[in-house]
């Protein structure tokens, strides 16, 4: 895990380079030393600890962020990667007034998870599928989230997360629609 | 609306009150942390399994823009003292280590040298630049190794490699067994696999002018304080002596009546401890004696500024391993104290999955003596354990020997048995606690029956019935010395999940898929389980040890009138905040949210041994909140009925109201009691309800697990199309979260059985230092887990049983018994628990062993 200086490196390793991003819906610049991967510059530099190191070789997925939408781990990019790009946070699927955003809330009403260590990367692994496919089949969800591991629930309440996140945002898009909000509430 | 008393929180998946924080990204886990001026540390450790540390030169290291210290061996001994045994049990040896080696490694992995630089970044870029030169010693990877004439000794005043040996008899064994119709021995092996929590170890020494606070991702914040002060309290000895003759003569005396007390409390209970593990452990090695009575004198003398409070917050999970105090521990906080600043140390996964603790690596030797007509007589055991090169602290493979010792009979009717065990030393990592530790004992019991079984030509689960204590035989007592008690369902567990399973439609099923090439299996395996156990279980392990097994747990009325529950529990994912909360609010009367959960800190916490483990958290932390919250309410009521000037007997608590029975227009709140209370002329203490709760009548948790697999016999890969958990814990206190622990204790089996190996080579090198050599099962190995609940019935109060563990006793076995019950038309006896797709095919007869 020690970075030693690679000769075809174009710039000096320990040197900053200049980082511009939005950060769940707020923009960022800032000076990175260009070693510094993702995962250590939004815990450290940003103070978004939301996102969590659990292996540091990309086999977790507790450090799952969206970037530009798509699921990426932040432990395996480097900051300087990310230059120009729109990045969401476990911190960014909160209401603004910081309560429980609605896939939060579902992962909340399902007894989703427990240590919640491995929360951050379901999270937005779950948010990214669920934009891309909004009523995936079981099979299809836990396919989706083979990636991310988690070690207390044996899974069974993270799926059963999803489903219920399923069916509210059902719910909420037929409510919207003149539905019945209360008959699909599970 | 509610009534005071009606229970309606316990019992109902009320959802967690963790979540708001734990869901939004707003925990506070060890690695988030940041203080004032906080440096980070690196652990240089060693690529050797053994060898001899000939010359370090870390000048270059040193020399690296941003490193701050570099400390080794030499001189971490020099500020620290040895780890102390506490854990001294007859037949044990423990040897005396520093947190970092000094003139030997013993392990790949062993910590060297602690750097201590601006950023981790640096610290680890100066690990490399640190040279170390080692003489290679001969390894001891296995244990047949270790036991082999003449090979090389680990800890030089161990007996060979051997550090630990017991044994006892119940029953007129040889009688027994020569009475028998016939003896039936097998011999099992598990393998070493881990407890790998997503979070890693961590913590952060906080140095601040008033105190030291050691931040810690810590199963039990009490344990390591203690374990700390003793390890980095290195002063001269004389020192301490003088302070305790002069200045510190009242912390001499205050200790000395704080110890009276203690043991007059406990007199009967501590009644039958003996010292045969201390005479043992000195006998070995005789300066342990005097590294106790510095330890013992310095902490004493101690600083209090100096002695660390523990605080422990959010933890991404532990399963065991972070009961165990590091080394690394000890070094942060020796460091931090040498240099007077604030350090963070978090583990790595490679570190983590090297170092930071293995289990149950175990070989059985079984006998089990039978009549041909399946009555099951006596039992024979010979267990060897491997635990590594360094003991775990406090206590590690002996004290779950114990376990495995009382509990290894289960609820069968054996009428003589004995247990032999050892504990060897090899080149690897510490043997720790995982979730059940001495869960062996159910597999290889109810793995050992099914080869009974099929040996006999019963079917395994008529054998399991014909043996199995039935409700109408109880209360009785265990072979090894425990009460059964009415409440003792494990036969009742075996029914319901017979009836379930379906075995006449599945053994349909099995015929057919045979025909496709695909195998199918099915296994059972039934255990009871200690948690909290009944009163006489914690002395028939190991004697005096129930004295230590109080719940300490006080409910407070705070000023704004809610209510804190101040645990010794060490929540980890469990959701204590949420079930304790339940259990206070029922007996409050009062809402979820008037009532808060305090826990970790050392500062504000009730001393307790143990913390978080042992499936307590239900039993035990729920009880105590259970009858301090009920002494609390006593207290309240007190007060309210003067300021209401009502008859104390007419009171009752509505929705956080006082009121007369049925005059709920009149009432007082908590926060007018809190506040008559807190400016009463003469008293500010607020009311509180404290207990030091001893888990009452106890009780077993007992359950019985069934694994259907299906075996890909062209791959063979192992799907597990269906699996059933029919178990009794006792009163629920939250559906949900009870089922969410069998689950993931189930999901760990699974694991532990078909994918995870710690895995070391011939030469004691390790071999899964990545998540890609580690497999842990991800969504798609873990099937869907039925659950069914069964309750005896008692008016029993805080009849709450733990359900952390059982979840991984029971799986193994199940999963291994359907394993052999899929191959078993081609001969197959499986007498390992690491079934992984190429041994299934080795088994099978596919492929070649290799
Ligand atoms: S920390 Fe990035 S995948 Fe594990
Ligand atoms: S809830 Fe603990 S790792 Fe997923």
């Amino acid at each position: 895990m020690t970075d030693t200086p690679t000769p075809a490196l174009r710039v000096d390793p320990g040197g900053r380079i200049g980082v511009s991003m939005t950060v769940n819906g707020t923009a960022i610049s800032t000076d990175v030393e260009v070693r510094r991967t993702l995962a250590d510059v939004l815990r450290d530099d940003l103070d978004l600890t939301g996102t969590h190191v659990g292996c540091e070789h990309g086999v977790c997925g507790a450090c799952t962020v969206a970037v530009d939408g798509q699921p990426v781990r932040a432990c395996l990019l480097l900051a300087v990667q990310v230059d120009g790009t729109e990045i969401t946070t476990i911190e960014g699927l909160a209401n603004p007034d910081g309560s429980l955003g609605p896939l939060q809330q579902a992962f909340h009403d399902a007894h989703g998870f427990q240590c919640a260590f491995c929360a951050p990367g379901v999270l937005i692994t779950t948010a990214s599928l669920l934009e891309t496919n909004p009523t995936p089949t079981r099979d299809e969800i836990k396919a989706e989230l083979s990636g991310n591991l988690c070690r207390c629930t044996g899974y069974h309440s993270i799926i059963e997360s999803v489903e219920t996140a399923v069916r509210l945002t059902a719910a909420g898009a037929k409510s919207t629609d003149g539905g019945d909000e209360e008959a699909s509430n599970a | 609306m509610r009534e005071s008393l009606a229970g309606s929180f316990v019992g109902t998946s009320v959802k967690r009150v963790e979540d708001e924080r734990l869901l939004t990204g707003a925990g506070s886990y060890i690695g988030d942390l940041k203080v004032e001026g906080m440096a980070h540390a690196a652990f240089l450790r060693s690529p050797y399994a053994h060898a001899t540390i000939e010359r370090i030169n870390a000048a270059a290291a040193q020399r690296l823009p941003g490193v701050i210290d570099i400390i080794t061996g030499e001189e971490m001994q020099a500020i620290t003292n040895p780890f102390v045994p506490l854990g001294m049990i007859d037949g044990l040896y423990t040897p005396l280590f520093w947190p970092l080696a000094i003139d030997r490694v013993r392990m790949v992995g062993d910590p060297i040298a602690i750097v201590i630089a601006e950023s981790r970044y640096i610290a680890e870029d100066a690990i490399q630049l640190i040279e170390v030169d080692y003489e290679p010693l001969p390894t001891v990877a296995n244990m047949a190794e270790a036991t082999r004439a003449g090979a090389e000794q680990i800890w030089p005043r161990a007996d060979g490699n051997v550090m630990f040996r017991t044994e006892a008899d119940y029953g007129d064994v040889d009688a027994v067994f020569a009475s028998a119709d016939r003896v039936i021995s097998e011999t099992f092996e598990s393998h070493r696999h881990s407890n790998q929590p997503m979070e890693t170890r961590g913590s952060l020494a906080e140095v601040t002018p008033d105190e030291v606070i050691f931040h810690s991702a810590a199963q039990n914040s009490h344990g390591l304080r203690w374990v700390l002060a003793m390890a980095t309290s290195s002063e001269p000895v004389l020192d301490s002596v003088k302070e305790l003759a002069g200045p510190g003569r009242d912390k001499l005396k205050a200790f000395g009546a704080g110890a009276k007390a203690f043991i007059t409390e406990r007199k009967d209970d501590l009644g039958d401890a003996d010292n045969k593990g201390f005479i043992h452990q000195v006998r070995h090695d005789p300066t342990t004696l005097k590294h106790l009575g510095k330890v013992f004198m310095n902490v004493l003398a101690q600083d209090e500024r100096r002695r660390p409070r523990v605080v422990a917050d959010d933890i991404g999970g532990a399963f065991g391993v972070k009961g165990h105090p590091g080394r690394e521990d000890a070094a942060l906080l020796a460091a931090a104290l040498k240099l007077n600043r604030s350090i963070k140390w978090i583990e790595d996964r490679n570190e983590h999955l090297t170092v930071g603790g293995m289990a149950r690596e175990e070989t059985l030797s079984v006998q089990v003596a039978v009549n041909d007509d399946g009555e099951l007589l006596g039992l024979k055991v010979d267990m060897t354990m491997d635990q590594g090169a360094y003991p775990a602290v406090p206590f590690g493979a002996a004290t779950f020997a114990g376990i495995m010792r009382v509990m290894m009979p289960g609820t069968y009717r054996f009428k003589a048995y004995s247990m032999k065990a050892a504990a060897i030393a090899s080149n690897k990592a510490k043997y720790v606690a995982y979730r059940g530790p001495w869960a062996n004992e159910t597999w290889v019991r109810e793995r050992m029956l099914d080869v009974v079984a099929r040996e006999l030509g019963l079917s395994p689960t008529e054998l399991r019935l014909r043996n199995m204590y039935g409700v109408d035989e109880l209360p009785t007592k265990m072979l090894t010395g425990p009460t059964l008690d009415v409440r003792m369902s494990a036969k009742a567990t075996l029914e319901k999940a017979i009836e379930v399973a379906g075995i006449d439609d599945f053994r349909a099923a099995q015929a057919k898929a045979r025909e496709n090439g695909h195998l199918l299996g099915i296994g059972f395996s039934t255990y009871h389980e200690g948690a909290p156990g009944p009163p006489d279980y914690a002395d028939a392990i190991l004697p005096g040890s129930g004295a230590m097994m109080a719940e300490p747990l006080t409910t407070v009325l705070e000023a704004d009138g809610t209510v804190s529950v101040i645990t010794a529990q060490m929540p980890h994912g469990q959701s204590h905040e949420t079930t304790l909360a339940q259990v206070a609010a029922d007996q409050l009367g009062v809402a979820m949210d008037q009532v808060r959960v305090i826990f970790g800190d050392t500062a504000k916490t009730d001393f307790s041994l143990l913390g978080t483990g042992g499936s307590r958290g239900g039993p035990m932390g729920g009880g105590a909140t259970l009858f301090a919250a009920r002494g609390l309410r006593d207290r309240i009521l007190d007060e309210a009925a003067d300021m209401l000037e009502a008859n104390r007997g007419d009171l009752e608590i509505t929705d956080g109201a006082i009121h007369v029975a049925g005059v709920p227009s009149i009432s007082k709140s908590f926060a007018e009691v809190a506040e008559v209370v807190r400016t009463r002329p003469g008293s500010t203490e607020p009311l509180t309800g404290s207990v030091e709760y001893d888990g009452g009548p106890g009780g077993w948790v007992q359950a019985t697990h069934v694994a259907f697999v299906d075996i890909d016999i062209e791959t063979g890969f192992v799907t597990i199309p269906r699996y059933v958990v029919v178990e009794d814990c006792g009163e629920l206190i939250n559906p949900a979260i009870v089922e969410g622990q069998v689950r993931g204790g189930v999901a760990q089996g699974v694991g532990a059985v078909f994918y995870e190996k710690s895995a070391y080579d011939d030469d004691a090198n390790f071999q899964a230092g990545t998540f890609m050599d580690y497999l842990i099962p991800t969504a798609m190995e873990i099937p869907d887990i039925e659950i069914h609940h069964l309750e005896t019935p008692s008016d029993i109060e805080a009849n709450f049983r733990g359900v952390g563990e059982g979840g991984m006793i029971g799986s193994p076995a199940a999963l291994t018994n359907a394993v052999e019950d899929a191959l078993a038309h081609l001969g197959v006896r499986i007498t390992e628990q690491h079934l992984p797709p190429t041994r299934i095919l080795e088994l099978a007869g596919v492929i070649a062993p290799a």
